[in-house]
């Protein structure tokens, strides 16, 4: 194993001559808008830059998830999954167009997640370059459907379908170099809807407004006593409504998670909710109605597990220092499915989700370098007698 | 009016995404090819065009052989971060010192031909938002490949960029529109075939562009096209459909500038060919009106109209390029 972690450093130069191509997948993957349920686009040319970059198959799976395999040298070792979400929380109107400084590149999208789907496709002229052969398949895949109302389709199908074991896999996002995750939060994604007829009805002495309503919701959320083990949260991370200064709102859109690492724990804050939705809807006579999006599993390697282990060394022999926490993404499927995963970012920035979010160029190099050496370790075989818990 | 050129020389990008072949054919023709980027503070836009052109025409085909910026004078970040990206910069003033100096598009277009090595020059405005290499591949293809082919031009589906961040899918082209359709209509039907003769970017062999004058501002492409035309004839064209290029869009008060100035050219070229009289001076100002505290104040604006003859002619380009004028 120290054979490549030696390498490591040396694997950045040559990564960084080839810098040009890497920042030109990034921009040309990036431009393309890709709204969640919309990433026909740039999954077309996802394919198109794989095979211009001769992986040796290019297909689509039968959620038309992008998938690009460079064969290995070994006709029995399970494959190697490295993947990206292709899909941005930016509608396809937004100005996708991206600017390149001098040590930054800057634009909708670009931390979330072009620089990962940008890296991915550039991953087999990059082990071109640096003369690497695995023994494993590499399956590069760009998964559809991951964030929001998308609740990880695309991954969970891929994963669902793919026939043969998965020997480890690699998540990559843009954003932050030196982040390593390898466990997953259990996780419910919710809405709530405050719809209130604009016709008066016998009931309503004054006529309810749905951002107070919803405001209500909030509070009697900011109420809950949650534990601190298991290690629990609610984030209010969307609100929405109404539609002119001088006029009651007649509709209101909450959107919440609830975060935990105890699935029971998830699941008895869930009903919580579920009864302070009913009853504000019963005293205030307001139709509330509360949607699940998205449901994940509490999921983990152990920080002793070789997966981990090897990365913290990939991550320190390139003089990062790793930073855990958990993630609700493609690793909390590949964990529920028992497959070793992590997920790592890239390179560094600022303005994560706004339209002027911006990447450093500097890192990237590094960023990818660790992800190969990553790679390296699965393809050595630091995941091959580890069983997940 | 001979109306086949259209079907015969009107191509789409998409017949020359064949890069390696565009590079045998380049090799077996033993070319070589110069990017020209003509820049004035175009920072934002700048190092994408370059490191794209970069990537995927040099480093992954060999296709161009230099990138070149010929800048007017930037005051702002572009020749540091045009260098920065691996082009060949240079300041227009110090290209061929001892002439006069001028300041303007053309200009930089002209002085590009004594400093750019290539048999084949490709022009790209530098302002191009959704940059991709098939706006260069797209306007070698045929130059490349056909020999008949000296000249190339561009159109596209343009949208315009408004506002901070959205895009309407139509619009552009106006003073193509009002202006020189109806030009080219009246005097040069066969020119109408060009469906976007004002589109900044086009490429063309050395020994076209050598040959022709070119006006320092705005009126370098029309004069282009009707120099070519009257020396070579329309079979030397082509255009090439390059589908969307996302651009800055101009106020009604520049575009009237530009008309000036293309108006300006237009005339010249008229004269020149003995098409029309003019008995009476014609004058160098654009006059646009503002309204400023209740008075109507004219802002004049003076389009001089100065033309760099055939490069051709200029010694130092005949001793450097080893020709005879």
């Amino acid at each position: 194993m120290d054979n490549y972690i030696d390498k490591l450093p040396g694997f950045v130069d040559t990564i960084k001559s080839i810098e040009e191509t890497i920042i030109t997948n990034i921009v040309l993957m990036g431009q393309i808008p890709a709204p969640t349920f919309k990433e026909k686009r740039r999954a077309n040319i996802f394919m198109e830059r794989l095979a211009e970059f001769q992986v040796d198959e290019c297909t689509t799976d039968g959620y038309r998830n992008p998938i690009g395999i460079i064969k290995g040298t070994s006709e029995s070792k399970p494959p190697i999954f490295v993947v990206a979400h292709l899909d941005t929380v930016f509608s396809k109107d937004i100005d996708h167009y991206y600017s390149i400084q001098e040590k930054s590149i800057t634009g909708a999208g670009i931390m979330d997640n072009s620089v990962g789907v940008g890296v991915l496709v550039s991953l087999p002229e990059i082990f071109r370059k640096l003369g690497l052969r695995f023994e494993s398949d590499i399956v590069l895949a760009g998964v559809i459907q991951s964030l929001g109302k998308g609740n990880l389709r695309g991954i969970r199908h891929l994963l669902k379908t793919w026939a043969t074991p998965i020997r480890g896999a690699v998540c990559i996002e843009a954003a932050e170099l030196g982040r390593l995750n390898y466990y997953a939060d259990g996780m419910i994604r919710c809405e709530v809807d405050c719809n209130i007829s604009p016709v008066d009805g016998w009931e309503h002495k004054f006529k309810p407004n749905a951002i107070l309503v919803i405001n209500e919701v909030i509070n009697q959320i900011l109420k809950l006593r949650l534990p601190q083990k298991p290690r629990s949260r609610v984030i209010i991370g969307k609100n929405s409504g109404g539609f002119k200064h001088g006029v009651i709102a007649y509709d209101a859109t909450l959107g919440f998670e609830i975060q935990s690492n105890s699935d029971k724990m998830v699941k008895s804050i869930f009903n919580s909710i579920k009864d302070i939705i009913e009853g504000t809807s019963h005293e205030y006579e307001v139709d509330l109605k509360l949607k699940t999006l998205s449901n994940i599993h509490a999921a983990r390697i152990k920080f002793n597990h070789p997966l981990v282990k090897s990365s913290v060394a990939v991550m320190k022999k390139l003089d990062l220092t790793p930073v855990s926490g958990p993630s609700e993404s493609e690793l909390s499927i590949f964990l529920s499915r028992k497959i070793p995963a992590v997920t790592l970012g890239i390179t560094r920035g600022v303005n994560y989700h706004q339209q002027n979010a911006s990447v450093e160029i500097e890192p990237i190099s590094k960023g990818i370098a660790q992800i190969i050496g990553v790679i390296m370790a699965i393809d050595s075989g630091v995941c091959d007698e580890h069983l997940l818990d | 009016m001979n109306i086949s050129w259209i079907k015969k020389n009107t191509f789409h990008y998409s017949e020359f995404t064949d890069l390696t072949r565009l590079v045998d054919e380049k090799q077996r023709k033993n070319l070589k090819i110069s990017l020209c980027l003509p820049t004035l503070n175009e920072e934002k836009t700048i190092a994408k065009e370059i490191l794209i052109m970069k990537s995927e025409l040099m480093t992954r085909y060999p296709i161009l052989d230099e990138i070149v910026v010929v800048d007017s004078g930037s005051t702002d970040n572009t020749r540091n971060i045009a260098r920065g990206y691996g082009a060949d910069v240079y300041k227009a003033a110090d290209i061929l010192p001892d002439l006069a100096n001028f300041k303007g598009k053309g200009e930089n277009l002209w002085k590009a031909l004594y400093v750019t090595q290539g048999d084949i020059i490709v022009y790209l405005d530098a302002d191009i938002k959704n940059i991709h290499h098939r706006f260069a591949y797209g306007l070698l293809g045929p130059l490349i490949l056909f020999d008949n082919i000296k000249y190339v031009k561009a159109f596209y589906d343009r949208p315009i960029a408004i506002g901070k961040s959205k895009i309407r899918p139509t619009g552009g082209g106006r003073v193509t529109e009002l202006l020189i359709r109806p030009l080219f209509s009246l005097y040069f039907p066969e020119l109408t075939q060009i469906l976007q003769p004002l589109s900044g970017e086009y490429a063309g062999h050395r020994e076209i562009f050598e040959n022709i004058p070119f006006p320092i501002g705005y009126g370098v492409e029309t004069s282009m096209i009707l120099d070519i035309y009257e020396k070579w004839g329309l079979d030397v064209f082509a255009q090439v459909d390059l589908d969307r290029r996302i651009h800055r869009n101009q106020d009604t008060r520049a575009l009237g500038k530009m008309s000036f100035a293309i108006l300006q050219t237009f005339i010249k070229r008229k004269k020149k060919l003995g098409m029309v009289d003019y008995k009476e001076k014609l004058y160098n100002e654009m006059i646009q009106y503002n309204l400023i505290k209740n008075e109507f104040e004219p802002d004049i604006y003076k389009i001089e109209g100065h033309e760099r003859p055939p490069i051709i002619e200029i010694p130092e380009y005949r001793e450097k390029f080893k020709r005879i004028s």
